[in-house]
Formats: structure tokens, C-alpha cells, sequence
């Protein structure tokens, strides 16, 4: 089993044509995002970068980004200035569009090698079974989906986050691991939520010894605390000194928002809100008090600033109260057994957490789990097992994202063959478990891929059809996420046991 | 309880170690280690192992489908082009007309503004596709009134239903065919995987139809289903779908001349059965008559009478020795089928339209043709046809086999192309298809073939640049073309082609003079790319980097011209030596 084709470069070649033919797709609000970015980085100072406000898409990145988008920007003036204009709101000529999704494509040859790395860090008798799930990462319908036609820079990021996953996998490596996951942080702070495992597992694996707790690494504790710090002051330290600290705070949390973000993140709170709405025509038959200004609140389900009928309202003290404890359990394993998997285990499980408890979450950060449940779910079939469900219901709930009627088939019919494909060869390469398989969940998951097809026909063409166009538009959108979530906690379950039974 | 599915060890199929000859040329062996001999074939490479069509032809479909549609987001063409836009406009208009005007008018409604001339099956066609669109938006076919429309939902339907024939047609009978082809050629099915992907992929055929915008992988397709129907030895359906073909695109007259040859050569070799004969031509004239039946049907009513008796005389029908009452049925029906093949046919029009790659475009760069008298030219078209699909059609009926079908097929549209009346730079793409189609056959996938038929395909497509830069597909252009360049290990991305391997006793491979000639071409476009890009044509000849990639790609399709020729004098040679050894045998 040495030959590995099509090689990862074959594929990336093949995808990047395939993304350049994608240029003229629909592209979201978030391509004028980092539009505005390119501007505001390219023609103010370092000082007013966090304050400058003529475009409502400030700048909400931490400093690693924003320099980023400056180094971006150093080429722009050659092929369109006027798109670094901070009054130039909503350009998008071709030179633009053109320069803008090329980055996208050029950064990800970040993922590209992080993943090149993950593949040789394998052990020659399993570098099969990594080669396959990187090339699943790197075709993910999740980054062509959400970076090369809705428009973000996950393919860099993540890029970044497998890195030091794949660095952490040797002793002699971790303390660069730790690097670039401080590093990362500095990029997008939506890696905080897995920042406890690493946390966890660089102090039990690198500041103390890993076969006794009782006897520190003094040395590597320095050497990783400089480290981090200086990476943080490097990022943080200009904004300090000009005390702007207090600005970027309130710049990179915003915690005005509502408990669920617009299009719904299948997570424990659309099941919460679908169950609410159920219960409504049930309340007077089961005598519970129903809270009439959320039954005709007309923003309900679309914006924001969810309110609930019948159900207890849910605080952002509750959504950070379930989202600790469900990292802290998993990482309570991690602390006992540091080793490498672990360690995905356990990212993958903060990953979780965070998304199926957290406040205002995006259906994007969905990939979060995914993709570093991706490096271990060929551990053995019951890894896949959990896997597979994630695989549907999560590339499933970004559908939403793209509503036009030109991608439609890009989404569906992109993911359907990346499913295809990708359950397929997992199915036809995942080892047999050493264990005896503790949940019988291949009926349940059977149902549930089948349910997929008739779900999404009734959501792109059904509704249309039967309601007429924009009537109930959030039915569909709550089916979805009702469906996803569905699927995402169950997988969360699957995951749990085979993580604490390994 | 029985322990979970997934505990069942897997079925571990055997699969014989040593491959059918054709293999040998998609693995290269190094140093003991076999590796993929060009990317296509990695693509592929877990599927060598007999994994299941059923898996591979979807994951094949889906993946060229997705190909296909994100072309189809860029430019079409007459996008923004007012007052008569182009292609996509004309066949919207179509829809409009067929939809909402009785059949009489089809082909006489506003001739000006792109009245219909294609045969019926593209008007009936027409008009489901235009029946499907009203339900969607009437206004999108609103008679008159939706001229020049360019909603960007119409776009995504009207790409939405090139798909769709494409899908329904095309593949489905590309897929049989090859299906039966390779069975019938001895090659394992995983080269004929790799050959379909190549197929399916390639350029031309995608940027004209998804991105320019025509239909012509409807009529390519039931070309395709008449070539396997004689795979299949079922004459009579050839013929129909043939006349389907046709009926849908008059340029399907390119392949006509070996079909008839072929047919003919099957009813007299090797006993002359005078009864298939008699079949064949019934059930030819019975599709035609079934191809104009409801057209025909709807000119004989009282209304439609009035219509055409008031209309203008086709020049046809004057040219009639009878007078009719034109009032009469009969008169109706005749107005009608000399009115459509008037229309079809448009023997008034020029030697060639605008810049095309061929004998007639080559020769007037030089040598202006206009001093000649437009009935002179005419004939000397003709009779330059017909002496290039000469040798072709005779090989073809002397030996009415189906494996010299392709060979014969290419040769003679590469004649049409080359020589006959009224050229359009995009009938390429039917030389192209049967000489593609060869990438299947035993040996398709060896160097030889590959590197030709892949020369073949990037000048075909080189040519259409002028074409497709009009378009504003410039960047769909480049990345298929260069992307199908990369998948096949072919120039400008690979030498692998034309390199030569250590151990080279069994694969064909190109020869030296190929070799030379392939690369100064190959030079040659990406010089002009350049050029064309960076350096404006001199003042008083615009049009003279266009008319540099003329003469070169009429060069080159001379070449490949005379390349199918050769390939089909070799098989048929071959053919006759096979023969002369078993009568030998017999005689011993």
C-alpha cells in the first residue's frame, strides 16, 4: 500500500481549476467584508484601523488578520485601486472579484502543505488511510461551499490549525505547535473555543512530564510561555501601547447578538427553538403559560433576538455554563492519557461543545468539528461510525448559505459526490476496531442519510411550491437546522462513547 | 444477534495481475513500483481494482457535470450585444416563436430577426423547452415582447436545460457506446473509464455548448446512439437515430457520406441481402416522414393554408415544373417542406463565414477567391469534397466494419471541414468527436493516439479562441483547455506524450517527425497567445493575428486530416492481411 494516488498536488491542481471557474459565482456580504478590510489596512494607519467605521463591516478580526489583509493588499493596486478606497463601498468590478478570490485559492496552499506534512508525520503502515482523509479535507464541500464561492479565508486558517495539530505529534514539535495554534488565535479568535485542549495537553504533555505529574519541565514552561506571550504582545502589544485594547475587545466580541445567529446553526439550541414551536398548539392542552409576546414577535426565527413561548429563555451565563462542562469532560481524559489522538479527540469534542452550546454560533464554524474529527475518524470503523452522520447533517446545514439559483447545483451536487466518494473509500479502508463496537447506530444512520434527499428537495423546490415564494421562508430553514442538529448531536454521542471507551 | 454488518470481514475480489494489452500503456513501471503513466489515469487509480461502475460512472457524471455548470457561469454569447445579441438570443427565440405561433409560421415568422433554420427536431425541441419555461416565467418567452432579454434566471434555465439534452442525449449514449465499443475492442473497463472521463471532458465541446451556447451535444449524442445501434448490429435503429441526428443540426451531413457508404457496404459485402437494403431505405424515408409528419400536419389546415398561400414563395418551389392552386393541401405541404429546406439550407450565403480554419480560408489569404463567380466556387467546393471523403467512403464500403467506423467518421467531417461550402469554426467539434471517440479503442490511451488526438483537440479549441474571446470566455478557454491538457500529459503541461519510455516494444509511440511537428504546433499557439495579448495587430490589417491562427489550424487539421486516413488504411490493412492468413489457414 505505498502508492498513493491522485497525489494531494494532482488533486489541489484540479480543484483550483475547477475554483477559478467558480470567479463569477454568487459571493456573500462577506466578500465586501474583506473588501473593506483591504482597504482600511492598505490606506490608514496601524492606529485607526479599529476604529475606522464608514462601511457597517468594520474591521472585527484580531491583529494577525488585519495584517494579513495588509499584506494582501500590496498587490492590489496593480490590478484594480480603486477597490482599496475605504469609500468605495460594495465595489466589485471583475479586477476585484478576479484579485480577491485568487487569494483565496494562493492562501490555501497553506492547507495544502499543512496537510502534505499531516500525511508523512503517519506511520508508513497508515499513511493510506491519511492520505485519504486529507485529500477529504482538502475537497471539502465545506471550504469550496464557504471560502470559494461564499467567500471567507477558512482554507488559510484551518491550513493553520492542522499544522499544529500535526506538530503536536512529536515531543520535539510541540512547542512550535503551540506557536502557531497562539499564532491562529491572533488570525480569528473563533479558535478559542478549542484553545482548553490545547491548553490541557501542552501542560500535561510538554510543561509536565508525560509519564508522571509530579515532576514540571521547568524549562519547557519558560520556553512555551515566552513563547505564546511574545506572540500575543506582537499581535497585541502596538494596540496596548496606543490603549486601544478596551476598543478591540468590544470590536472582536459583540456579545449585543442573539442566541441564535440568522440561518440557524443546527446546533442544541434549533432543536431547542423547534421544540418550542411545536409545543405552542400543544401549551393549552398541557396547561402551560405561554409567553404571547414572542408568539407574535414578527422577527422571530429570522433575527437574532430569539424568545421562546413556552420554553425557559436561555441566558448567555447558561449557553457558557454547558459549553464548559462539556469541554471540561473530555479534556479530564485528555489530562490522564495525553497522547496525540487523543488530543484530536479532544479538539474535536471542545469543537463540538462549543458548537452545539455556544451563543450566536455560525453554521460555518461547523467545520470546526469536522475538520479535526477528519485526521482521526479512519482510526477504525467506530470513529467512522460517529464520522458519518457529521459528514451529512454538517455539509447539509451550510445549504442555507447559498440560496441562489445558479449554485444550487453547486452545493448539492458537489457535496452529494463528495459524500459519495469520500463514505465510500472510508467505508472500503477503515480498519476493524480492536473493541467490540458499542452502539448499533448503522440502521439509525441509514434512516438518516436517506431523510437528507427528500429534506432538501422539499427545502429548494417543495416549499416554493406548496407556499408560494416568500411565504414561511423560515420553515425550511428550521427544517434544515432541526434535521442537522439532529445529525450533529448524534454523532456528538456516537463520539462521546468511542472516545471514552478507547 | 448477529454482530453488526460492519464486522463482516470484506470481500476480497481477486483480480487478475496481469492486464489486457491496453493497460500497459496507463501504468509506467519504475524501478519495480508501478506508477500512473499520465494524472488522468491517478484519478483513477483506486478504481483500477475493479471497483464497481456503478460507483465510478456516477462519481464520473457528477464531477464532469460540475465541470460543465460552473463554465456555464461565464459569458454566452450576444451577451450585452444589442440589437441581435447571438446565439443564446437566437435560440430564445426559438422557444419564443415555436411556443406561440401555429406550425405554419415556424419558419417563415420575421426572418430578419433569427428566424428558424434548423431542421424540425431543433423546433420541436424548441418548443418543449419553451412550453417548460413558460410554466416557469412566461415572461421569459413572451412573444415579441422578450427580445433580447437577459434575466439572469433565463440564463440559469436556459444553461439548465443544455445540461438536461446534454444528459438525456449525449451522455447516456456515449456511455453505451463506449460501453460496447471497448467490450468489442477487447479493453478492460478501467481504461475505458479513463477514456470516458476524457471524453466527456473534453474542451471544445464544453465551451461551446455551456459556455458559447448551442446544443450541440444533442446532435452529437444521437450520432453517438446511431454508431452504437451498428455496434449492436441493429441497422435500422442506426438509421433512425441517425435521422434524428439530422433532423436536430444539418451539420450531421458531415458523417452522412460514410453512414450511407457504410450501410450500402453492409447490404452488399460480403453477399449482396437486397432485402436489408429495402429495409434500411424504408425505414429511413418512414423517420423522415415521421421527422416532418407534424409539421407537415399543421401547414394542412384551413388557417395554415391562408397563411402560406399569402406568404412569399420559397425559391424552391418556384423552381417547381407544376403550377398548384394555392389554395390547395398539396400546395401547403410542398410550401412548407421547400420553405424549411430553404431555410436549412442556405446556399446563397458565402464560401466560408468569417474567419475559419479551413482549405477556403487559407487559400483567400493569399489568393482572393471573391474574382471567381459564386457558382464556380460552389463547384469547386464540391468536387474538393468530394475527392477528400473519397478514399474514406470507398475504404469504408469495401469493408463495412465497425471498427473502421471512427477513423472513416473523422476523416471524412475532417474533408467537410476542410473543403466544403459554409464553414463555421465551430463545426470542428465534428471531426473532433469521432477522432476523440478513438481514445477508446484498443490502443487509444498509447502514446500514439493520445498524443494525436490530443493535438488534435487543443488546436480545435485554439482555433475557437477568437470565437470564445468575443464571448468573454477567456478564462473558461484556458483552464479547460489547459486543464484537459494536464488530465491527458499533454503540452503545454507535459511531455509525457512524447517522451519516450525504456521499455517501448509494446506501446505504440509517436514518431520522430510527429514528434517535431506536434511541438513546433504546440510552439506555435502558445507564441500566438502571446503575441495576440501583448502586441496590437498592425493598423491596416486588424484582423491579421486572427488570420495567423487560421492558416495554422488549417494546417494542422490538414495534418489530422491525413493522419485519420492513414489510421483507416492501416486497419483496413490489417483487416485484409487477417482475412488472407485465415483463407490460408482454410487452405492448408
Amino acid at each position: 500500500m505505498t502508492e498513493l494516488y491522485p497525489s494531494l498536488a494532482q488533486c489541489a491542481i484540479v480543484a483550483t481549476a475547477f475554483k477559478i471557474l467558480l470567479f463569477p459565482a454568487y459571493k456573500s456580504t462577506d466578500f465586501e467584508v474583506h473588501r473593506n478590510w483591504l482597504a482600511i489596512t492598505h490606506s490608514l494607519p496601524v492606529q485607526e484601523w479599529y476604529y475606522e467605521k464608514t462601511s457597517e463591516w468594520t474591521l472585527d478580526y484580531p491583529p494577525f488578520f488585519a495584517a494579513f489583509e495588509w499584506l494582501l493588499s500590496q498587490a492590489a493596486p496593480y490590478v484594480d485601486p480603486a477597490m482599496l478606497v475605504v469609500k468605495n463601498l460594495n465595489h466589485d468590478s471583475w479586477q476585484t472579484v478576479y484579485y480577491q478570490r485568487a487569494t483565496v485559492i494562493v492562501t490555501e496552499l497553506v492547507l495544502l502543505f499543512a496537510l502534505s506534512r499531516f500525511v508523512k508525520s503517519v506511520p508508513e503502515q497508515n499513511r493510506h488511510l491519511a492520505h485519504i482523509a486529507s485529500l477529504s479535507i482538502l475537497l471539502s464541500p465545506g471550504l469550496l461551499i464557504i471560502d470559494h464561492i461564499h467567500f471567507q479565508y477558512n482554507g488559510f486558517l484551518y491550513g493553520l490549525l492542522i499544522l499544529s495539530i500535526v506538530l503536536a505529534r512529536k515531543q520535539s514539535t510541540l512547542l512550535y505547535s503551540g506557536i502557531t495554534f497562539a499564532a491562529l488565535l491572533c488570525f480569528k479568535h473563533i479558535y478559542l473555543y478549542l484553545s482548553l485542549a490545547y491548553f490541557v495537553y501542552l501542560l500535561r504533555a510538554y510543561c509536565l512530564d508525560p509519564k508522571s505529574v509530579f515532576r514540571p519541565q521547568i524549562l519547557n514552561t519558560i520556553k512555551l510561555g515566552i513563547c505564546v506571550v511574545g506572540i500575543f504582545a506582537l499581535a497585541f502589544g502596538p494596540f496596548a501601547s496606543w490603549g486601544q485594547l478596551l476598543q478591540l475587545k468590544d470590536r472582536l466580541f459583540p456579545f449585543s447578538r442573539g442566541l441564535c445567529h440568522a440561518y440557524w446553526a443546527p446546533n442544541v439550541w434549533a432543536m431547542y427553538s423547534f421544540a418550542d414551536r411545536a409545543l405552542i398548539p400543544l401549551a393549552p392542552r398541557l396547561g402551560l403559560p405561554v409567553n404571547q409576546e414572542a408568539l407574535t414577535s414578527v422577527t422571530r426565527g429570522l433575527v437574532g433576538d430569539t424568545s421562546f413561548a413556552i420554553l425557559p429563555e436561555v441566558t448567555k451565563e447558561h449557553t457558557f455554563a454547558l459549553t464548559f462542562l462539556f469541554q471540561l469532560l473530555p479534556l479530564i481524559k485528555l489530562w490522564r492519557r495525553p497522547d496525540w489522538e487523543t488530543f484530536v479527540g479532544a479538539v474535536t469534542l471542545c469543537g463540538y461543545a462549543s458548537f452545539l452550546f455556544g451563543w450566536h454560533v455560525h453554521e460555518k464554524a461547523v467545520l470546526l468539528i469536522i475538520i479535526p474529527f477528519s485526521l482521526i475518524a479512519l482510526k477504525d470503523r467506530r470513529y467512522f461510525s460517529a464520522f458519518r452522520p457529521l459528514a451529512v447533517a454538517g455539509h447539509v446545514s451550510l445549504f442555507p448559505l447559498l440560496f441562489t439559483a445558479a449554485e444550487f447545483p453547486f452545493k448539492t451536487v458537489y457535496t452529494v459526490f463528495w459524500l459519495i466518494l469520500f463514505l465510500f473509500a472510508f467505508d472500503q479502508v477503515a480498519p476493524v476496531p480492536e473493541r467490540r463496537r458499542v452502539f448499533y447506530a448503522d440502521r439509525f444512520s441509514l434512516l438518516y442519510l436517506t431523510v437528507a434527499i427528500p429534506l432538501i428537495i422539499y427545502c429548494s423546490v417543495g416549499h416554493q411550491l406548496i407556499f408560494g415564494l416568500g411565504r414561511y421562508e423560515f420553515l425550511p430553514l428550521m427544517f434544515i437546522s432541526s434535521y442537522s442538529a439532529l445529525g450533529v448531536v448524534g454523532s456528538w454521542v456516537g463520539f462521546l462513547v468511542v472516545y471514552f471507551t478507547a | 444477534m448477529a454482530p453488526p454488518s460492519s464486522y463482516r470481514p470484506r470481500k476480497k475480489r481477486k483480480f487478475p495481475s496481469s492486464y489486457a494489452g491496453s493497460n500497459n500503456s496507463l501504468i509506467a513501471e519504475l524501478g519495480g513500483k508501478s506508477s500512473p503513466a499520465f494524472p488522468l489515469v491517478s484519478f483513477l487509480w483506486s478504481a483500477r481494482a475493479g471497483v464497481s461502475q456503478w460507483l465510478v460512472l456516477p462519481l464520473v457524471l457528477l464531477a464532469v457535470g460540475l465541470f460543465r455548470w460552473a463554465v456555464s457561469l461565464w459569458g454566452y454569447s450576444g451577451f450585452q450585444v444589442p440589437p441581435m445579441h447571438g446565439d443564446f438570443e437566437a435560440q430564445r427565440h426559438w422557444m419564443e416563436i415555436t411556443t406561440h405561433l401555429p406550425m405554419a409560421k415556424w419558419y417563415l415568422y420575421d426572418l430578419q430577426y433569427w428566424g428558424l433554420d434548423y431542421p424540425p427536431l431543433t423546433a420541436y425541441h424548441s418548443w418543449l423547452l419553451g412550453k417548460l419555461g413558460t410554466a416557469i416565467d412566461p415572461s421569459w418567452f413572451a412573444l415579441d415582447q422578450s427580445r433580447g432579454l437577459e434575466d439572469p434566471l433565463l440564463k440559469v434555465f436556459m444553461r439548465g436545460t443544455v445540461v438536461a439534452s446534454e444528459y438525456l442525449v449525449f451522455i447516456p449514449a456515449v456511455v453505451n457506446f463506449l460501453r460496447r465499443y471497448t467490450r468489442m475492442q477487447n479493453v478492460p473497463v478501467w481504461s475505458a473509464s479513463i477514456a470516458l472521463v476524457a471524453i466527456l471532458l473534453q474542451p471544445a465541446t464544453i465551451l461551446i455548448d455551456h459556455g458559447h451556447f448551442q446544443y450541440n451535444t444533442v446532435m452529437l449524442g444521437l450520432v453517438v446512439a446511431s454508431l452504437d445501434a451498428i455496434l449492436a448490429g441493429r441497422m435500422l435503429w442506426a438509421c433512425i437515430f441517425f435521422v434524428g441526428a439530422l433532423g436536430f443540426k444539418q451539420m450531421a451531413l458531415y458523417y452522412a457520406p460514410v453512414l450511407f457508404a457504410f450501410l450500402l457496404g453492409v447490404c452488399i459485402f460480403p453477399k449482396i441481402r437486397i432485402l436489408r437494403l429495402l429495409c434500411i431505405a424504408l425505414v429511413t424515408l418512414v423517420a423522415f416522414a415521421v421527422l416532418f409528419g407534424p409539421l407537415v400536419i399543421g401547414a394542412i389546415g384551413e388557417e395554415a393554408r391562408e397563411i402560406l398561400a399569402s406568404a412569399p414563395q420559397p425559391p424552391l418551389l418556384q423552381q417547381l415544373p407544376i403550377d398548384l392552386d394555392k389554395h390547395s393541401v398539396l400546395y401547403a405541404v410542398a410550401f412548407q417542406l421547400t420553405q424549411i429546406i430553404h431555410r436549412v439550407f442556405p446556399f446563397a450565403r458565402g464560401l466560408f463565414e468569417d474567419k475559419v480554419a479551413n482549405a477556403w480560408c487559407a487559400v483567400h489569404t493569399f489568393y482572393k477567391l471573391h474574382r471567381f463567380e459564386a457558382s464556380l466556387l460552389q463547384r469547386m467546393s464540391l468536387g474538393a469534397t468530394l475527392g477528400s471523403i473519397l478514399i474514406p467512403c470507398i475504404l469504408i464500403f469495401r469493408h463495412p466494419r465497425a471498427s473502421l467506423l471512427l477513423p472513416a467518421l473523422s476523416s471524412v467531417a475532417w474533408g467537410f471541414f476542410l473543403f466544403s461550402f459554409q464553414v463555421h469554426e465551430k463545426s470542428v467539434l465534428l471531426p473532433l468527436l469521432p477522432m476523440t471517440l478513438l481514445l477508446a479503442g484498443d490502443g487509444g490511451l498509447s502514446k500514439e493516439t493520445r498524443a494525436w488526438v490530443g493535438w488534435a483537440n487543443i488546436l480545435g479549441t485554439w482555433t475557437m479562441y477568437p470565437l470564445l474571446k468575443r464571448d468573454e470566455l477567456r478564462v473558461p478557454y484556458f483552464v479547460m483547455t489547459l486543464l484537459w491538457a494536464y488530465l491527458m500529459g499533454l503540452p503545454p503541461t507535459s511531455l509525457e506524450a512524447y517522451r519516450s519510455r525504456d521499455s517501448s516494444e509494446d506501446s505504440a509511440e509517436p514518431h520522430v517527425l510527429t514528434k517535431l511537428v506536434h511541438i513546433c504546433f504546440y510552439l506555435a499557439m502558445i507564441v500566438w497567445h502571446v503575441v495576440e495579448a501583448f502586441v496590437p495587430p498592425p493598423s491596416d490589417k486588424p484582423d491579421l493575428w486572427v488570420v495567423l491562427n487560421v492558416l495554422i489550424g488549417a494546417g494542422g487539421f490538414g495534418l489530422a486530416y491525413l493522419w485519420c486516413v492513414w489510421k483507416l488504411i492501416q486497419q483496413c490493412r490489417k483487416i485484409d492481411q487477417k482475412v488472407a492468413e485465415e483463407t490460408q489457414k482454410k487452405n492448408q
